[in-house]
Parts: C-alpha cells; sequence; structure tokens
C-alpha cells in the first residue's frame, strides 16, 4: 500500500493542537497560548493549528493537576479523540501533582488513567520546552503510525 | 455528449481538480501571507494538502445520537455543490463556462450549498455547539446573501440595459457579460459600480467564514460550531469544499469585475486570472484576517444591512436610475 | 483604519522575528531563566533546610551510616528557588538548562541525585561529613593561625575538645594520645 503510506508519511507534518485543561492555574494555558500567538514562538511553522474540538486533534496538551470535580469531564473528552493521538502532559500538575500533590481535591497524577506519551516539566515549562514536546510527540506519533522502530 | 462534457468540466476543469489545487495553492498562501503579516514564518505552502493526508489517515467517529445518513450526506454534498458551481466560472480566453444562459442566477442559488451543507451536518449531529452553529450559520447567510443578490441583478442590469440600447433589461449570462466588459471596459472601474464591488469585498470574508466573520465556526465560543463532531475524511471533504469555494467565490469576482484578457495565448490568459483571484484574495481576505477579531452575531448582522447591501443597493438605484 | 495597514506593512518589511528553535538553534536565552535545579555535592551538608522550604515536595535527603543521598525529581520542582534561597552553604543552583520534554518512561529518570560519602573522624573515628574547604574558610576567617586541613576531618565534639584546648594554651590533640571519653 504504497499510497497509503504516502499519507502516513505526510500526516505528522499536520499535528493539529487540542488542548484540555484539567484544572490548572491557568499558568502553562497562557504558555501554550504564547506558543501560538506570539510570533517568536510560532507553531505553525510544524503545521500545527490548534483547534476547537476534541474530534479534530492529534496532539493532546493537558495542563492541570487533574481535580476531582472535573476528574470525569477530562477522561470523556480525553476518549473522544479519535486515534491515533499522542498526549502530552505539559506542566508538573499532571506529571506529578506538582505542588498541589496529596491534596484532598486532586485525584492525578494523570498517567493513573490516562497512557501518557511526552511529560515536559515546569511551573510553567517555557514556550521553547514545549515546542520541544511537541517535536518528541512527532516521533511518537511516527511510531504508532508504524514509520519508526 | 453534452451531459459527458459537462460533468468532465465540473470534475477536472475548471471545477473539481483543477479548482481544487488552485484553491489548496491559495488556502496555503493565504496562512503564509497572514503568518508574514504578523512577523511569523508560518506553515509550508502544501499545508492544505497535509492537512488533507493527515485526516485521510484518522478513523471516522459518528455520535450515536445523530442523524446518520444527513450527517455524512453533509460534506458530500457541500463538496458537489461547489464542483457544480466552479464549472460555471468563466475563465476569460480559456473557458467559456458551462451552459452560457442565466448562469449567474443559478450561481446565486448555488452558492450557498456549503453554508446549507454546513446547518445540514451541524444540526444533524445533535450536538448543541452544532445546533448554535446553525443558527449563527444562518444568520449570517440571511446578512450576506442579500448584497449578493443585489449586486448580481446590478450586474445583469447594467450589462441588460446596454445590451438593450438604453432600455429596460437583464443579462444574466456570466459570459455575455465577461464579453461585454471587453467591449467597454472592466466593471470594476466603472464609477456606478465601483459601490457594488466594495460590498463584494466585504462579502468574501462573510461567505468563506474567515474573521471577522467565522462566527458560526468560533473555535473559542462554539468550538467550530457544526464542524464539531466531525473528524478525519468527513472533515477533509468539508476542507476541500470549502478550498473549491475559495476559487468559485474569488472567481466569480474577477469574471464580474475585472475579466480583462492580455493576450491570446490560453496559459497566459489563465494565470493572468490566477493572479487576479490572488490579489482580490489577498485585499479581501488575508489583510482583513490578519488584523481582525471576531464581531458579534448581531453586529456581524447589523454590519451588513448597514454596510454591503446599502453599498450594493446603491449602485443599484444608480444603475436603475442612468 | 489606516493605522493598521500601516502596522501590516511594516510587519511585511520587516520580515518574520520568529525564534529557530525546534529547526534550529535557539538565539533566546534570558539572563535571569531558572532552568534545571542542580547540586553541589562537595558543598551540600545535608541540613534538610531545602527538604523543608521545598513547596512541592520535590527534594528528598535519605541519611544513613555511610553518606547521605539529596535526590531533586524534576518533574516535581516548580522552580520557585525557594531551596537556592535557603540554603546556607550555597550548594544549590538553577542553571539556565530549560530543555525538560522526555517521553513517559524517563518520568521517573529526570532527577539530580548526588550521593555524598562519610569519612571517619581523624580522632575518634566516628563517620562524619568533612566539612567543605570553602566553608572552613569563611568560618575561620579571622583565626589564620588555624591548620583548615586538619580541623576538616574532625567530628563536632572532637573540634569542639580541640578549641578549648587551644583557649588554654594546650597543644593539639593529634600531638597528644587520645583523651580518654
Amino acid at each position: 500500500m504504497a499510497f497509503d503510506d504516502l499519507l502516513k508519511k505526510n500526516s505528522v507534518r499536520s499535528p493539529w493542537l487540542f488542548r484540555i485543561n484539567a484544572g490548572s492555574c491557568n499558568g502553562c494555558d497562557v504558555e501554550l497560548a504564547t506558543t501560538a500567538l506570539i510570533p517568536r514562538y510560532d507553531v505553525e511553522r510544524l503545521g500545527c493549528r490548534y483547534c476547537g474540538s476534541p474530534r479534530h486533534a492529534d496532539i493532546v496538551l493537558i495542563t492541570g493537576p487533574l481535580t476531582a470535580r472535573i476528574h470525569d469531564q477530562v477522561l470523556r473528552v480525553w476518549n473522544e479523540i479519535p486515534e491515533p493521538k499522542v498526549t502530552v502532559a505539559v506542566g508538573i500538575c499532571p506529571i506529578s501533582g506538582g505542588v498541589f500533590r496529596e491534596g484532598y481535591s486532586i485525584t492525578g497524577p494523570i498517567d493513573k488513567y490516562i497512557p501518557i506519551d511526552v511529560n515536559v516539566p515546569g511551573c510553567p515549562p517555557r514556550p521553547q520546552a514545549i515546542l520541544e514536546a511537541v517535536a518528541l510527540g512527532l516521533k511518537i506519533w511516527k511510531q504508532k503510525l508504524g514509520l519508526e522502530a | 455528449m453534452d451531459t459527458l462534457l459537462g460533468i468532465l468540466h465540473m470534475l477536472i476543469f475548471p471545477g473539481g481538480i483543477f479548482a481544487l489545487v488552485i484553491g489548496f495553492f491559495f488556502k496555503g498562501l493565504d496562512r503564509r501571507v497572514e503568518a508574514r503579516l504578523q512577523r511569523r514564518v508560518g506553515p509550508p505552502l502544501v499545508q492544505p494538502w497535509l492537512d488533507t493526508a493527515k485526516l485521510l489517515t484518522k478513523e471516522t467517529l459518528i455520535p450515536k445520537t445523530a442523524c446518520k445518513e444527513a450527517f455524512l450526506l453533509a460534506p458530500v454534498v457541500g463538496f458537489a455543490g461547489m464542483a457544480v458551481c466552479a464549472a460555471f466560472i468563466p475563465v476569460p480566453g480559456v473557458f467559456d463556462g458551462l451552459y452560457n444562459m442565466g448562469d449567474l442566477l443559478v450561481l446565486f442559488y448555488l452558492l450557498p450549498i456549503p453554508a446549507i451543507a454546513m446547518m445540514m451536518g451541524g444540526s444533524a449531529s445533535s450536538s448543541p455547539f452544532g445546533a448554535v452553529g446553525f443558527s449563527r450559520e444562518m444568520i449570517i447567510m440571511l446578512a450576506y446573501e442579500t448584497p449578493l443578490l443585489m449586486i448580481l441583478l446590478a450586474t445583469a442590469m447594467l450589462v441588460g440595459k446596454s445590451l438593450n440600447g438604453g432600455d429596460w433589461g437583464a443579462e444574466f449570462s456570466l459570459l455575455k457579460i465577461v464579453e461585454w466588459q471587453e467591449a467597454n471596459g472592466s466593471l470594476g472601474f466603472n464609477p456606478v459600480m465601483i459601490p457594488a464591488f466594495l460590498a463584494y469585498l466585504i462579502f468574501l470574508p462573510g461567505t468563506m467564514g474567515v474573521a471577522p466573520f467565522d462566527i458560526p465556526e468560533a473555535e473559542t465560543e462554539v468550538v467550530e460550531g457544526p464542524l464539531l463532531e466531525y473528524g478525519g475524511p468527513l472533515l477533509a471533504l468539508f476542507h476541500v469544499g470549502s478550498a473549491l469555494k475559495t476559487f468559485v467565490v474569488l472567481g466569480l469576482g474577477v469574471a464580474m469585475f475585472f475579466p480583462g484578457t492580455i493576450c491570446d495565448f490560453w496559459l497566459i490568459n489563465l494565470l493572468w486570472f490566477l493572479a487576479k483571484c490572488l490579489v482580490l484574495m489577498l485585499v479581501s481576505l488575508t489583510v482583513v484576517k490578519s488584523a481582525t477579531g471576531r464581531y458579534r452575531i448581531d453586529q456581524a448582522f447589523r454590519f451588513f444591512v448597514l454596510v454591503p447591501t446599502m453599498l450594493a443597493l446603491c449602485s443599484l438605484l444608480l444603475v436603475w436610475l442612468m | 483604519m489606516a493605522g493598521f495597514l500601516k502596522v501590516l506593512f511594516r510587519n511585511l518589511l520587516e520580515g518574520p522575528s520568529t525564534d529557530p528553535f525546534p529547526l534550529g538553534p535557539t538565539r533566546m536565552e534570558p539572563e535571569r531563566l531558572r532552568g534545571k535545579v542542580v547540586v553541589d555535592e562537595t558543598l551540600c551538608m545535608g541540613c534538610g533546610i531545602c527538604v523543608y522550604s521545598c513547596v512541592a515536595g520535590a527534594i528528598n535527603i535519605q541519611h544513613t551510616e555511610e553518606g547521605h543521598t539529596i535526590t531533586i525529581w524534576h518533574n516535581a520542582c516548580c522552580r520557585c528557588a525557594s531551596c537556592k534561597q535557603f540554603c546556607p552553604v550555597h550548594a544549590i543552583t538553577l542553571v539556565k538548562d530549560w530543555h525538560s520534554a522526555h517521553e513517559e518512561r524517563d518520568k521517573y529518570n529526570v532527577v539530580e541525585q548526588k550521593s555524598i560519602q562519610y569519612e571517619p573522624c581523624s580522632v575518634c573515628g566516628k563517620k562524619i561529613r568533612p566539612v567543605p574547604t570553602e566553608i572552613l574558610k569563611k568560618l575561620y576567617v579571622n583565626n589564620s593561625d588555624i591548620d583548615l586541613e586538619h580541623v576538616q576531618h574532625l567530628c563536632p565534639a572532637c573540634r569542639q575538645l580541640e578549641d578549648a584546648r587551644r583557649s588554654a594554651g594546650l597543644p593539639a590533640a593529634a600531638e597528644q594520645p587520645a583523651v580518654e571519653s
């Protein structure tokens, strides 16, 4: 299936980003907006686009420590995203709980419920670190498509 | 034989494949220029192709509560409507347009098809955001179809009156309009038609659904509205339809206002036509898009009623009084 | 109306201001960027004030008979730099390295871990953390006659005795047989 391979090979050049706010303080969300809106960190160079609907997403960026209140909604939205998808945990909150670790209102870390592919720690991480994470996510996407070992 | 030729025109040139290539090229260039205007680098020129390739590899999800037939049919209807539409656009010096009888009226009925397909998909997806997007699409469509009708009427009446020797008349054949302009000068330079041309410039972002009139598909408010539940190949078909529509509305604008040719060789004429389309796109879509925010739906409706409708009405009255 | 056109035109003329980072080397390195936390194992005394002050609980110090191990997990560190602020011996610094993205399988490997081995006291043989020379220099800045190399390998109890002896004008412990109890 040469045509199929061609499609797959080109598909990784068009990663559409979708962000889930799992109870974040908005710091990481501001940095995510920075990667898209500030000319210095133009994320569109990689072919990325922030999309509003989970159905269009390829790379999911999750921010926030997964509060008890939003737990079910986050898992539901994440399950709406079609395969193949790459999940990126942005900031220390989704990775380990961060400063809210072991708090009464936190059900994270998020990899207890969702298979995470890339972590990018920081509070918040630099926009460039987020770009690096997206680039790493593309590598993992290729692996998921079976293009790279 | 005629039918077969017509289908070929709809699928290969100027509809279908040709319009798709041009539409995707324009869309890629649009994103690139927009990025440059905002001091960014922007995606590569082939980005629309890459997006389509990506969407084809994704899985298709159909909501359990959706009306499945309408949901699947909507993008196909949008694509088909625009492929047919593209065959009616005359490329001066290259192609005369399909069935040169009253095609301005046919175009007026065919042009809203992508918007109607979007509404169909949005309401069939059973999502509340789809429903909100549906209502917004309906309102904005009513707002921009009115000036379009007046622009088309003004053009038809001006040419018809002239062909009739100053008497009442209307000429709805795009080919006749193009030929008339080649004899009497472009309508875009005609002082009577300048308000109509300005109205057409405002109509373009409205019908293409780009800022500041991207209210139905606003991703921050109604999470892309009617497109919310679409994904994978179905969404790709919507994007293809939108690319065809880019070609159609720009081509219609050029054919109505600046159809002049520069020589007899068909390739040069084709490139000249595309260059004019490109300039029209940069002026009316890209520059406006990269510098504006989004209107509220009531503001957009009021703006369309106050500015482009009045401009088009002004042209229509001038043509009528002349 | 013409204002935004002027801005757009200027943008077009000036060209993109994008940093080439993921496709090339970066040109952006702010002076006071707070990146990864680094521990200087020659200075760390294992006092634990960093563990106490860390808001995210990212620092752990394990004490054994043979030494102590300080571990900082970057995936929990919020780079507030309060450990650097409170460290009495300035063993903790925040370097400018912001490359923090990693795959999930490395989640628990992105740590800053330093082990400090204890040495026996030169007098009584108890395992102690030898005081770093730089700290000794600061401590004994007014007592230039003291041999820092000798004091470094004394446990706190022996150092007290030594100090008392020196105040009384007696010879240092190394020249005498070890004092009982």
